[in-house]
């Protein structure tokens, strides 16, 4: 079975075969990315992204970055639906209970209902992909600073979820 | 502790997949059965697909390795085309030198949500392609009639 740099090569040449391939491997990684970051509207935000990724495929230059290039084009993509969306919170951090209140959410869902979608890109990129703060930073168009701030703020108020 | 994960329905996959292919049409519609039904007759390609698009006379399965498939297909006006598949459970795509094919279909409630995808692979459909997605809209809806009536068929 061919590799992802082969697929999207046959894919930048209008190879359907190879994009519904392509397709299948970048669905669940594009899943994992919008849906902590889009939350009801994950699939909305993975059906975009995942557009977006496509049509743009013919101008990646470089095939062996798909995931890495994917991965920007679904965050911001999540980022940008959920805040489209009237259901997204807002909330100031300030307002979210502190580590240790019994109201604190018990599920990683209930703590990212509480966040901003920026906040929650911010997590995403740190804890599941294991970004650096530069890194998510450039990719999330905001500096490096801001992205420190956001994390720090977000994970002393729910290290003990965070660090399990 | 998991993170949420989006899911996306192989209805969902196939309308990136049009939106990936330059003047690709994509028509979809619930049917009032169940997926299997569905999916058994769609699925049967010899059999079923020149019912369900007028322009096919003869479907002939030459190649079968599980999900891979190629297949010899004529057409009413004398056209011969070789065509690679992949066929799962949900999902076909088919892919000859000038055209490609899809299906896809979910359950949704007791019915089955089914899309059909009709492109051009020649260089002409990029700057056509808002006008063969609009075109591709009553053929859609023909084929879904036609899928309806062989699933209401297969019944009886």
């Amino acid at each position: 079975m061919p590799g992802p740099e082969e697929l999207v090569r046959a894919a930048q040449r209008g190879d359907a075969l190879a994009m519904q391939e392509l397709l299948g491997l970048l669905t669940p990684y594009v899943g994992r990315l919008c849906g902590p970051i889009a939350l009801d509207d994950g699939p909305d935000a993975a059906q975009e992204a995942l557009i977006a990724i496509f049509r743009n495929l013919p101008r990646l230059a470089e095939p062996a970055a798909i995931y890495g290039w994917a991965r920007a084009i679904a965050v911001r993509e999540a980022v940008r639906v959920a805040k489209r969306s009237r259901r997204a919170v807002l909330a100031d951090l300030a307002e979210v209970p502190a580590a240790g209140n019994p109201e604190l959410a018990v599920d990683i869902r209930d703590v990212l209902d509480r966040l901003s979608p920026e906040h929650r890109a911010v997590l995403v990129l740190r804890d599941i992909e294991g970004l650096d703060e530069q890194t998510a930073g450039e990719l999330l168009r905001v500096p490096a600073g801001t992205v420190k701030s956001r994390l720090s703020r977000a994970r002393k108020s729910f290290r003990k979820e965070w660090d399990r | 502790m998991s993170w949420p994960v989006a899911e996306l329905d192989a209805v969902a996959r196939m309308r990136v997949l049009a939106a990936a292919l330059p003047g690709a049409f994509v028509a979809e519609a619930v049917l009032d059965a169940p997926f299997d039904r569905v999916w058994a007759v769609a699925a049967d390609l010899e059999n079923e697909l020149p019912r369900l698009l007028r322009t096919i006379r003869s479907v002939r399965i030459v190649r079968d390795d599980g999900e891979d498939l190629a297949a010899d297909i004529t057409g009413h006006f004398g056209l011969r085309d070789s065509f690679d598949i992949v066929l799962r459970p949900g999902w076909c795509v088919m892919q000859s030198g000038r055209v490609v094919g899809g299906m896809a279909a979910v359950a949704e409630g007791s019915g089955t949500r089914f899309a059909f995808l009709g492109a051009f692979r020649v260089p002409v459909t990029r700057p056509l392609g808002p006008v063969l997605r609009l075109a591709g809209r009553p053929l859609g809806r023909g084929m879904h009639a036609r899928l309806r009536d062989r699933v209401t068929e297969g019944e009886g």
